[in-house]
């Protein structure tokens, strides 16, 4: 295998981050989360899981998709495209199969979302496989695992001296460009300790259970807070609207900005009017559950699941897509 | 559907018509002032939809209620009830707007040739209908007998009360109108769509039925054509949600698998009685 | 997890009896969690009730479900009858609700647990406990447990001297710091029995008052917005703080604005059961209200 050793891994950074945003795991106020960083002097190398997903840096929580500028009955129109190259260091397996999943929808079903899609273009994926499996992991039970270098440019693996270089893709390899590696004997070690496995029914298990009780069982306690969807690394959904920014002497300035939004949350399929399709709990969670195992498969092919375990550790109320994931497949 | 470099930008327009339909329902004709906009709306189908931006306020979906055939604009039919119509409704003649679209699929126009067609439409139900309706009049020859049913919870809430004649004038298309409650001037029909329905008990032979109007009108509607003897396959209808893109990507307009964006918003009631959810 | 066993049963037989008997439709309180400490459970049925548990993890404000229990399961219906677990302070929410005319006090039969404190996965007391005064519910139907043999804490709120010692600048760039990770989730909104508007005021779709933008400013109003919405009302149950994945500091800003709404006008929200909710009522300078 090719090494690198910690402090070469750095200076690479740091060159990196003179030529395009980069993005790691740091440590902001005790929390561990992807965040731009300056200089390798900010990025964290030993880390469980990032309490959020890589996913803001792709689809970011909040963006202007156009500026609009009105005066009198005159309008002009300007689209907000992405246009700085963007590394993404130290991804976990599981963020890239989030990444995956998104692509799926935004970039192979037309019309590709033109936003995602310059991001995506202009970004390069540097993983950094998991030593174990984290309080909530399951990603080995939908097609991941923590060693998994699918979806990757690079993946790099702790190892004694520093870590070892996956070269996945052409990509990949020319993001290392001017990063020293050595070459030596063996292979990254294996993890040894995996999760408990968690059954995946099939779309049509799922879609037997629509009438359920277990949906209110599960539901009844839900918050429809938004903690679940926005740390999900396959969550999409979206809101827009239009903002004004300034209004100047006949001139009006707008964005027209999209946002994240949840199916869980309560007014998600209000209607204007007041008519809400989804009043229930029980018919919000079933929805999000649904959309990850059987819509989404359906629709656009990879699970809505990489088994991250965010949401699991995350719920104030301990609702648990594995416990309802074991009822499904096994009851 | 549109597929253009950017689907999230709307085409600049113009209202080039504003008036007042029904109560609480402005009728909208917008003139595309870009070359591409009007290139990418040069065909549109009836059941088709556009996104309306309100510049400031946001954008929402609409059927389109005009025909290519009939001239080179788009008109919409708006009811006031939130934040975009309300903006919109406080637009004048000349004032911009954006366009995105067209969307969605389309009625089977092809497929409803030679047969004869029964149109129910309720309330504002009856804008994505007004295309179909002038689709058939200016092809007369290749479609049967029209038979129209038109309601409303009261006369003023009736909408395009202006092409009623024309309609009527067709020698294949007799028209049936219903208000839920009359008021003084009113010395048509009073009572539901269903009722009518019923009374007026069009035959299903070499039959296509479309029905648009509010979900609980269109719920009861299926159940009483199935009474009358129609068969699901027999039974066309346009469904609506609240939408963010149109084309499939935020995800809200879903029932089941199924998006009425980029599935519908034109469905057969076989496709939608397979349906995990329910359009109600 | 330390379950008390013996409450647990009194618990349970006390659950098993209103459901038997129709008095109540649904038991709101605590079952095990599988993965260590407990969540919230809805019993309908005998079955249900025997899942009941009393510990030191049972931290969930579970009042906060009253809002869910106002309108019938069907229409024509009455709304239903139901029973809830409480805290000393969940029982301050009960008196909050009342007097703003959010429940009816005839359809909630109230199970007041005289707390020992309660407890987070590594065994330390949650910050709100240390410096409670309640050990016994203020208003219950039915009370289970001995009130614990412990002289009940003052609040000196020592925790925020911390920030006010900082100059202002200094203690703007902490709280925008704080925000900063904020992600916009509403579960301290949505945990929140205080938090009950139909269409919350900085959840508009014409955006009035914020965008749906989840950027610092219209965080940092939010958040500053709610807590003022909250004064003299917000009881110190700290769920907001629990609930926060990003671990927004909130008690601190609930707590500021609770002790000056004492300092001002001696309130404090929830302790008596016919409380007038702040500034709801004039009077006359020196009189009680």
């Amino acid at each position: 295998m090719r090494i690198a050793t910690l402090s070469n891994i750095k200076s690479w950074l740091d060159r990196l981050a003179q030529q395009a945003d980069l993005v790691a795991p740091r440590d902001v106020d005790g929390h561990v989360l992807y965040r731009p960083v300056s200089s390798a002097a900010e990025v964290l190398f030993e880390y469980e899981r990032p309490e959020l997903s890589a996913k803001d840096y792709l689809f970011p929580a909040t963006e202007v998709l156009l500026r609009v500028e009105q005066e009198g009955k005159e309008v002009s129109i300007e689209e907000v495209l992405p246009q700085r190259p963007q590394v993404i260091f130290g991804l976990r397996p599981c963020d890239a199969h989030g990444l995956a999943a998104i692509d799926a929808l935004f970039l192979n079903q037309q019309p590709q979302d033109r936003y995602y899609q310059q991001r995506r273009e202009r970004t390069t994926l540097v993983g950094m496989a998991c030593p174990k499996m984290w309080d909530g992991c399951f990603c080995v039970s939908v097609g991941g695992g923590p060693t998994d270098r699918s979806h990757l440019d690079v993946l790099l693996t702790p190892v004694e001296g520093g870590f070892a270089v996956d070269t996945v893709t052409p990509k990949g390899a020319g993001v290392l460009a001017g990063l020293e590696m050595t070459s030596v004997e063996g292979q990254p070690p294996a993890v040894e300790e995996y999760a408990r496995p968690v059954p995946v029914a099939s779309p049509d298990q799922w879609r037997a259970r629509f009438k359920h009780d277990l949906w209110m069982r599960h539901g009844e306690r839900c918050l429809s807070c938004r903690i679940c969807t926005y740390v999900c690394p396959t969550c999409r959904c979206f809101d827009v609207t239009d903002r004004v920014v300034d209004v100047q002497a006949g001139r009006t300035r707008i964005e027209r900005i999209r946002a994240w939004d949840a199916c869980t949350s309560t007014n998600y399929r209000r209607a204007a009017g007041g008519h809400n399709s989804r009043p229930t709990k029980a018919d919000r969670i079933r929805n999000r559950f649904l959309c990850k195992f059987c819509y989404y498969p359906q629709d656009f092919g990879p699970l809505g699941c990489v088994g991250c375990g965010r949401c699991v550790v995350s719920c104030p109320v301990d609702i648990d897509i594995t416990e309802i994931m074991r009822e499904v497949a096994e009851r | 559907m549109t597929v253009s470099a950017n689907p999230m930008r709307p085409y600049l327009g113009r209202l080039t018509q504003v008036r007042q339909l029904a109560t609480g329902i402005k009728f909208f004709q917008v003139e595309l002032t870009e070359a591409e906009g009007r290139a990418a709306f040069a065909d549109y189908k009836p059941g088709q939809f556009a996104f309306l931006s309100a510049f400031g306020a946001g954008e929402a979906p609409f059927g389109i209620c005009s025909t290519p055939r009939r001239g080179p604009y788009l008109e919409f039919a708006v009811q006031e009830i939130g934040h975009v119509t309300h903006t919109l409704h406080n637009l004048e003649v000349g004032d911009p707007v954006g366009v995105r679209g067209p969307l969605g699929n389309c009625f089977p126009m092809q497929q409803l040739q030679g047969r004869n067609i029964v149109i129910l439409g309720g309330g504002i139900g009856g804008a994505p209908l007004r295309p179909v309706i002038h689709t058939i009049l200016d092809n007369r020859a290749a479609y049967g007998h029209m038979t129209i049913l038109w309601a409303a919870r009261s006369p003023d809430l009736l909408v395009f009360t202006e092409e009623f004649d024309d309609w009527r004038a067709d020698w294949a298309t007799e028209l049936h109108v219903t208000v839920d409650q009359g008021n003084e001037g009113w010395s048509g029909n009073v009572g539901l769509i269903t009722h009518l329905l019923e009374r007026v008990s069009p035959s299903t032979e070499n039959a296509v039925t479309i029905t648009c109007g509010p979900p609980i009108m269109i719920h009861f509607v299926f159940l009483t054509l199935k009474k009358l003897g129609f068969a699901p396959e027999q039974m066309l209808t346009t469904l609506e949600a609240r939408m963010h893109c149109g084309i499939g990507k935020c995800g809200r307009c879903n029932l089941g698998e199924k998006f009425i964006c980029t599935d519908g918003p034109v469905f057969w009631q076989h496709e939608i009685s397979g349906f995990l959810e329910g359009f109600l | 997890m330390p379950i008390d066993r013996s409450l647990t049963k009194e618990l349970c037989e006390l659950a098993r009896g209103l459901l038997e008997s129709g008095q109540v439709e649904c038991v709101i309180g605590y079952e095990a969690a599988p993965r260590g400490g407990a969540r919230p459970l809805f019993a309908y049925s005998p079955a249900d009730a025997s899942r009941l548990i009393w510990s030191t993890r049972c931290v969930h404000n579970l009042t906060t479900y009253l809002h869910d229990k106002k309108k019938p399961r069907r229409r024509g219906e009455e709304p239903p009858r139901v029973a809830v677990v409480v805290k000393p302070c969940d029982s301050r929410t009960i008196n909050v609700l009342l007097a703003e005319g959010q429940i009816e006090r005839q359809r909630i039969t109230v199970i007041g647990m005289a707390c020992p404190g309660m407890e987070d996965e590594t065994g330390q007391p949650l910050a709100h406990c240390t410096t409670c005064g309640d050990r016994v519910p203020l208003v219950y139907d039915l009370l289970l447990g001995q009130p614990p043999q412990v002289t009940p804490a003052t609040d000196d709120y020592a925790d925020l001297a911390q920030i006010e010692a900082l100059p202002p600048a200094e203690r703007l760039a902490f709280w925008l710091r704080q925000f900063d990770r904020c992600i916009r989730c509403y579960a301290c909104r949505q945990v929140c029995p205080g938090c009950y508007c139909t269409t919350c005021m900085f959840e508009r779709d014409d955006g009035l008052w914020v965008d749906m933008g989840i950027e610092l400013p219209q965080k940092y109003l939010f958040h500053l917005g709610r807590a003022f919405h909250l004064a003299g009302r917000c009881v110190a149950c700290d769920e907001c703080e629990r609930v926060c994945p990003m671990g927004l500091p909130l008690r601190l800003l609930n707590r500021e604005l609770a002790r000056e709404v004492e300092r001002l006008y001696g309130h404090r929200a929830g302790q008596e059961e016919a409380l007038s909710p702040l500034l709801f009522e004039l009077g006359e300078e020196g009189s009680p209200i």
